[in-house]
């Protein structure tokens, strides 16, 4: 039989707010001991009021704008009831049925080619529980309410993915849009993106029962997660037994998901209006002055960066550097199409490599702009060759010198004169006389060989073109 | 409507993480009976063309500034009131196998 997938993914984001989003406690609980980062609040004592923090609906509305989703006008927070020792109020703070992001959409490039257009149902903002650690061979559980408060926004997608590859890459992009728009520090390293990635498959037009595995933290685990769900849901139907709707967990050793006990029964979460918080309305104005204040965001630098025609791995390369990505903006801006072209595979070739191994910095490439511009123009006039240029690329952008400068000091810059290459040409002649008289008998092939003995001679400075020429002068061709 | 068998009574106390005796159901069935027969009346109220009242103080955008606030409180005080702790760690009941 033949089974369709579907897969919808709920991605929770840190948004990188100095405090928490109902107290005025620091927010960064990578490194803090545990426990102290808490207020009355935060531990849920009673008498204790929480108030929104602006910076958090700033980055909400911002996350709003890059998602593509309306801005609602009037929002307001719910209480979830569960209890559990890490969530020490009894309920989660998020937003119900009025959030403050309303519906929106992604679209994601594929790999393979083409798109994936996944909708948004909405977001939210709510606050993360605390962090609870299970000593092993012990009869107890540990907790740490550093991190409850955390401000989040959780986006729904729609249900519009049907292949563990579309999955990948509408992770990859919310990623990059959430950078991009600068409301989270997007370290998946510290869970600062976790996704639940529901499946389903189905032979039939109706959706099959779906399973929804949690927590996940990188974009290669939530491809393995759809691919692996996909492949035991078919068997499971194959084999004629059902799909329970349940929570499922990943390990990422074994790679496999495995069934989880679940904290609550289905959807019993009690939810009411909090009335400890007024509702948030929020005015068009607002929500314009912030879009104002976007930078050029993926999908148009796609655009501008396809003139370009680099190959689109190198172009998402360059996306995972916002910083870059927005330099060689301005760049084909304000210059032609090929400086930009030679920037572009400079900073996704050798500089990107210069960059990995720690030689340089991205800061430092944005600081040699005008001297990467300065280069190109040398190669341009024949001043220098590109294999020259790409090896001074290192020393011009960690110091301060001037391409010119540094090709002078390494001996590098091209020679075009002709004199000086004809005394070359007259040696590389009478050493290889051979060639040279084949090339007369009109097998052409032996020039190459004779420029290659040119260049050697002096020492990869002549200029490749000249050498040609004069090359056909000597020789009378 | 306001009908509560023992099975709700008991989904009821296990969401909120409480162990009921037998007597406690049949009590708290009876009481929970009672306090849903007192909604039932304020549900018979005509309550069409009303907005839902979630507040009423009528404020909105009660907002703070991004920045750390002393509460006057220590780690140690927070933790003061835990029945049982460890390594500065709140110590509770395990939470998985």
């Amino acid at each position: 039989m033949k089974y369709k997938a579907t897969i919808g993914i709920e991605c929770h984001v840190q948004l990188s707010t100095k405090t928490k989003l109902f107290a005025g406690v620091d927010n960064d609980a990578r490194e803090a001991e545990a426990n102290t980062l808490i207020s009355p609040l935060c531990v849920g004592l009673p008498g204790t009021l929480p108030v929104l923090n602006e910076k958090a609906l700033e980055l909400a509305i911002r996350a709003g704008i890059a998602l593509n989703a309306k801005i609602a006008e009037y929002s307001k927070f719910d209480r979830k009831h569960y209890f559990y020792p890490d969530l020490p109020l009894g309920y989660q703070i998020t937003q119900y049925d009025e959030p403050t992001i309303l519906s929106g959409v992604v679209e994601a490039p594929l790999p393979s080619g083409g798109s994936v257009k996944v909708r948004v149902h909405h977001a939210h903002l709510e606050a993360d529980a605390g962090k609870s650690t299970h000593p092993v061979g012990k009869n107890y559980s540990l907790v740490d309410l550093n991190r409850a408060g955390t401000p989040l926004i959780e986006i729904v997608s729609e249900p519009d993915m049907h292949t563990a590859e579309e999955a990948k890459a509408y992770a990859r992009e919310l990623y990059l849009l959430m950078k991009y728009a600068g409301v989270s520090d997007v370290n998946l390293f510290y869970g600062n993106m976790r996704f639940d990635v529901n499946v389903s498959v189905s032979a039939t037009d109706e959706l099959g029962t779906r399973t929804e595995t949690k927590n996940i933290n990188s974009f290669r685990a939530v491809e393995k997660v759809v691919e692996y769900e996909i492949a035991r849901q078919i068997k499971e139907l194959e084999a004629g037994n059902n799909i329970d709707q349940e929570t499922r967990g990943w390990d990422d050793n074994a790679q496999k998901t495995f069934p989880q006990r679940s904290k609550e029964n289905a959807h019993d979460y009690r939810y009411f209006p909090d009335p400890d918080l007024p509702p948030v309305v929020i005015s068009s104005e607002v929500v314009e002055k912030e879009r104002a204040l976007m930078p050029t965001m993926p999908a148009l630098l796609r655009t501008k960066f396809s003139e370009l025609s680099i190959d689109s791995a190198k172009v998402e390369a360059l996306l995972e550097e916002p910083t870059i990505a927005h330099e060689l903006e301005n760049i084909i801006d304000a210059h032609d199409i090929n400086t930009a072209k030679m920037i572009a595979n400079w900073y996704s070739g050798e500089i990107a490599r210069l960059v990995g191994e720690e030689e340089i910095t991205w800061d430092q490439v944005i600081g040699a702009s005008a001297r990467l511009i300065d280069l190109v123009a040398m190669i341009d006039g024949g001043l220098l060759s590109t294999t020259a240029a790409k090896d001074i690329l290192k020393d011009l952008i960690s110091s301060e010198k001037s391409a010119k400068e540094i090709a002078e000091e390494k001996d590098l810059m091209q020679v075009s004169d002709s004199g000086e290459l004809e005394m070359i040409i007259m040696q590389v002649i009478s050493e290889n006389q051979k060639a040279a008289n084949d090339i007369k008998a009109g097998e052409m092939k032996a020039i190459g060989f004779l420029v290659g003995q040119v260049m050697k001679a002096s020492g990869g400075k002549a200029n490749p073109g000249v050498v040609q020429d004069l090359l056909r002068q000597s020789l009378g061709l | 409507m306001s009908n509560i068998s023992k099975d709700d009574v008991k989904n009821i106390a296990k969401l909120s993480r409480l162990k009921l005796s037998d007597e406690e159901v049949t009590k708290y069935q009876a009481e929970l009976e009672a306090i849903l027969h007192y909604v039932e009346k304020l549900q018979s109220a005509d309550t069409s063309g009303l907005e839902p009242t979630y507040q009423v103080t009528g404020l909105v955008n009660v907002l703070r500034a991004d920045e750390e606030i002393d509460y006057g409180t220590s780690k140690k005080e927070l933790l003061k009131n835990a029945p049982s702790q460890e390594n500065g760690h709140f110590k509770v009941k395990r939470m998985v196998g």
